[in-house]
């Protein structure tokens, strides 16, 4: 939901971090998506390109790193994946569960260009 | 070819402002509550409700999230309380800047309780922080008992799950005890009330829940 007010937040991150290095060209985003996070990976590439259309990002791309939802059982220490439905520990069912990744959205690391005048990921020529 | 560290929240400027939000509420010694839920499970109904039952001694501010209209405002003003309204003109949530703006319209000072009503929507606005001490995720019984999984991320953010429309439970399919089983598998730490907004049943129960989080807050 809402990608594209999220890619507007991270755009905002972005600029911030390539100001700090004038003349490069940035070529790929690294993201960390957790499943839990309610954005979905599909959805926000195609709100990036929306947003980054003529502009000077276009054909940046987005590389996801999707995190699956992992919770601790309290109870019996016991750590496994959600999937479909979750009724409980599968070891002890227990419903005193902690959540241990997957609800993570962030910018791990961006790639670039340093001379600006390479490539574009598409493979043409600048 | 060059690799760049962020190591960023995608939400940080938000996370940013909603701590300033924070530092402003805490100063004030008030409880902000930011309530969630699909449209239509009653979270004006429960306002108007609560309005109508809070000791009288708590100075009780409302903030009102919807695409547009005052209708929510205009409703809990009818019950006593003050407060301000956000229009987002589209947008699927408050955002801690949209609330960042309206503060200085009230006077935070002096407020006891702040309720946050956000847009009626189960998935956007959980990933936004607001600054409010907890977030209350309203589900009714019109809705299906299967809602908790299928809604997670709400779930993993709130403090309290409340059921509301319970009056209505006579007439439904409506198992309450699998969607609070579902809501502690997400949530082991989050509390689940059952009440009916429009007949007033558990209704107490819940004024207790919000009055003991203030003391907590201020011991």
């Amino acid at each position: 939901m809402h990608e594209l007010s999220i890619c507007q937040s991270m755009l905002g991150i972005v600029e911030k971090t390539m100001a700090e290095h004038a003349g490069a060209r940035l070529l790929r985003i690294f993201l960390d998506v957790g499943k839990g996070s309610t954005i979905e990976p599909v959805l926000l590439s195609e709100a990036f390109e929306v947003i980054t259309a003529n502009g000077p990002f276009e054909g940046t791309e987005l590389v996801v790193n999707e995190i699956p939802l992992v919770g601790r059982c309290r109870a019996c220490g016991r750590t496994f994946e959600y999937q479909e439905v979750a009724l409980g520990c599968p070891e002890c069912d227990s419903v005193d569960i902690e959540i241990e990744s997957g609800l993570e959205l962030a910018i791990r690391e961006l790639e670039i260009d340093e001379d600006g005048a390479g490539d574009s990921p598409g493979g043409e020529t600048v | 070819m060059a690799k760049v560290d962020v190591g960023k929240k995608i939400l940080s400027e938000n996370d940013r402002v909603a701590a300033e939000n924070r530092k402003l509420f805490d100063a004030a010694g008030a409880l902000v509550l930011n309530f969630i839920s699909s449209p239509g499970s009653g979270k004006t109904t429960l306002l108007e409700a609560t309005l109508d039952r809070m000791p009288s001694d708590l100075k009780v501010l409302v903030i009102e999230g919807d695409v547009s209209t005052t209708r929510d405002l205009d409703r809990v003003k009818a019950h006593g309380a003050t407060g301000v309204q956000i229009n987002t003109g589209g947008g699927c949530h408050l955002s801690a800047r949209m609330v960042a703006e309206v503060l200085p319209e009230l006077n935070i000072a002096d407020a006891d309780i702040i309720f946050i009503e956000n847009v009626g929507n189960l998935i956007c606005p959980s990933t936004y922080d607001l600054g409010e001490d907890a977030k209350v995720v309203l589900l009714s019984t019109t809705e299906g008992d299967d809602k908790p999984m299928k809604y997670p991320s709400i779930f993993h953010e709130s403090r309290l799950a409340i059921l509301n429309k319970i009056d209505l439970l006579p007439h439904l399919d409506y198992d309450d005890t699998r969607a609070e089983r579902e809501v502690s598998v997400l949530n082991a730490d989050c509390d689940f009330l059952r009440l009916s907004a429009r007949t007033g049943d558990g209704v107490d129960t819940w004024i207790e829940w919000i009055t003991k989080r203030l003391e907590e807050k201020r011991s």
